[in-house]
């Protein structure tokens, strides 16, 4: 016996997790791109959708983030920190490849400094995952050893039953079980079997591409330049990312105050790396796509242990010229 | 969006006040500032952790940061010194602020030159241009300890002889019996009245032709420079193993999150910017 949330009861846990103080998140349409989102009734969400277009990360990275506000009078500088928005939240409906993100994001924040914006959002929020049981071309997670139930990341993983009248519980860690202790009065035991999770075909061969990344000959392989040839650099692939984690530091304001922002930066621009002199190590767009993809699959795992990617496919499923990592990758596989 | 605002809370984005205690003109456009902590808790802090070859990033609320070394040495912790060159919004405003003005510095982070393990040694420290700062650190470093360091050579080249920096600190190492320095300048940038050399950095190295027996050598320079200097140390039959630069790629963060300065898997901001010439040619050349 598994316990069982029926989707007709979500209207009761949204009420009931609101006025335990939970802002209530989960997948949404949204004006032009769908995304994750708060929502007062059940009907708000779009659970139909294969994930949405805009990353779980905004979340807890958001695009521009206030850092500090600063105001300047004659021999002082009065400075106020902003911090992440106060208040626990619980998402439901995250995909696996977005809470994913999350975890591998997690090291990042926190070597040595820890940046608080992100543990902020992190330790106030619950995620719950629900496993994939549709998905579409670009879909990789398996790819990337992960899979459309995988429980990196999630506080509580929901398994769709059929008809999609609910979702099977996996409570996975303390903080999922509190948030699901808040709505137990909805919840039925049931042995009603789950709806397999999706399969999701693998596209190319992880240990071979990162075999191949790892050798320092290759670094200068004219491959860089053929795949990346009509990257526009436009950097829909690092925004959309769930783990791409770049950012610029600006001020936003005059003279006498203003505010201090943390917004979303991309390696795909030539100005992300420029030099003062004029110089710039990355100067064309082959350099920076090389750059991409072995922070990705070689840089990162070789601090963090992880890669850095979860297989979610945005960067190919929004991709203007039709190139993204899966893409990469299988040329790399071919190799 | 909601903005919640909140007390102090432990924020690594937030900057050091500084107040501009002195300033002086190096040469056209670079100017060297004197900034005084303004917080005895942040001072402190620096003192705990300031060592030579540590950077930071100087700024001024409205503009934003820029990163640059820390100019002065790690045995003189009262102040900070830095030298940069007007050529952005940051610098801009950096170099338009007044002595009593106040800026912010947020650091100093990164490695070091690990000046313990030169004891003993004698130094050769070669530097052209505007990169005479990261070097002018170690080298009062060692100076201010003098008898702990074997002979000290100091190779100091520009284009022309306005380009040079710490013109004053020039002339004091050169009154110095026990500094040897070289001074040069690139052919056509010479005054009537230079007394000192007239050529390339790489090629007066080789004229001058220091020992490599028991030496460090630190170089600091344009890429160019870099790259002629590090081929004339190999012929004069340095180990690179014991010649030390320092790298300085754009950065925003400084702490290893915004992804800018790596060159392959090397965080400058982390890993460096010291590294040893044999660390840098296992980097990527391409990403350099």
């Amino acid at each position: 016996m598994t316990r069982i949330l029926f989707s007709d009861k979500l209207d009761n846990c949204i009420a009931k997790w609101r006025s335990a103080g939970l802002t209530v998140i989960g997948p949404v349409q949204g004006e032009s791109l769908s995304g994750y989102a708060a929502v007062e009734k059940a009907a708000g969400f779009e659970f139909g959708m294969v994930l949405p277009e805009r990353p779980l990360k905004e979340l807890f990275f958001p695009q521009t983030e206030p850092m500090l506000r600063y105001t300047i009078k004659k021999n002082e500088i009065d400075t106020t920190d902003f911090t992440a928005p106060q208040g626990k939240r619980i998402i439901f409906g995250a995909r696996a490849c977005d809470a994913s993100g999350l975890a591998i994001d997690d090291p990042l924040f926190g070597w040595d400094y820890k940046d608080e914006y992100w543990f902020q959002r992190r330790n106030e929020s619950v995620i719950v995952t629900i496993a994939c049981t549709k998905a579409d071309d670009f879909c990789m997670c398996t790819s990337l050893k992960l899979a459309p139930d995988s429980t990196k990341g999630s506080d509580v993983l929901l398994r769709p039953i059929d008809k999609n009248r609910g979702w099977l519980i996996e409570e996975l860690t303390d903080r999922g079980r509190e948030a699901f202790a808040i709505i137990s009065d909805y919840l039925q035991e049931s042995s009603e079997p789950a709806v397999p999770t999706v399969v999701v075909p693998e596209k190319f061969n992880l240990d071979a591409c990162v075999t191949w990344l790892q050798n320092p000959e290759n670094f200068d392989s004219k491959f860089w330049k053929e795949i990346s040839m009509r990257c526009i650099g436009c950097a829909s692939c690092t925004y959309l990312c769930p783990t791409c984690h770049c950012f610029d530091i600006q001020d936003e304001g005059d003279t006498y105050s203003g505010i201090r922002r943390k917004n979303w930066d991309s390696c795909s621009f030539a100005l992300f790396t420029m030099h003062t002199s004029g110089h710039n190590p990355r100067s064309t767009q082959s350099a920076r796509w090389r750059q991409r993809i072995m922070h990705k699959f070689n840089y990162f795992p070789g601090k963090f242990s992880v890669n850095s990617c979860s297989g979610c496919g945005r960067c190919s499923r929004q991709c203007p010229v039709d190139m993204g990592i899966t893409e990469t990758l299988q040329e790399i596989s071919k190799l | 969006m909601t903005e919640n605002i909140q007390s102090t809370q432990q924020n690594i984005y937030k900057p050091a006040i500084m107040k501009i205690v002195g300033r002086h003109d190096e040469a056209p456009g670079v100017r060297t500032m004197r900034l005084e902590f303004q917080d005895p808790a942040d001072h402190e802090q620096f003192k705990k952790t300031f060592r030579t070859g540590m950077f930071g990033l100087y700024g001024v609320y409205g503009e934003g940061e820029s990163t640059f070394c820390v100019a002065s040495p790690e045995t003189r912790k009262e102040y900070i010194e830095c030298t940069f060159r007007q050529s952005g919004r940051v610098t801009s405003a950096l170099a338009n602020a007044d002595i009593g003005d106040l800026v912010t510095f947020r650091g100093p982070y990164g490695n070091r030159f690990p000046i313990e393990e030169f004891h003993g040694k004698n130094l050769l420290f070669i530097s052209g241009g505007i990169a005479l700062p990261p070097t002018r650190s170690v080298i009062w470093s060692c100076l201010d300890q003098r008898e702990k360091f074997g002979k000290v050579t100091i190779v100091y080249g520009a284009r022309t002889v306005a380009d040079l920096v710490y013109k004053h600190e020039l002339d004091e190492w050169q009154e110095r019996a026990d500094v040897e320095l070289v001074l040069t300048v690139d052919p056509g940038g010479e005054s009537p009245d230079w007394k000192h050399r007239v050529g390339f950095v790489p090629t007066v190295l080789e004229e001058a032709a220091p020992s490599p027996d028991n030496c460090i050598a630190v170089i600091c320079g344009p890429p160019i420079m870099i790259k002629f200097t590090l081929i004339s140390l190999k012929k004069l039959g340095f180990d690179e193993k014991n010649v030390y630069t320092t790298l300085e790629n754009r950065m925003k963060c400084g702490v290893g999150k915004c992804g800018r300065c790596n060159v392959g898997s090397v965080y400058v901001c982390k890993e460096g910017p010291v590294f040893t010439a044999a660390e840098v040619s296992r980097m990527p050349a391409a990403d350099l």
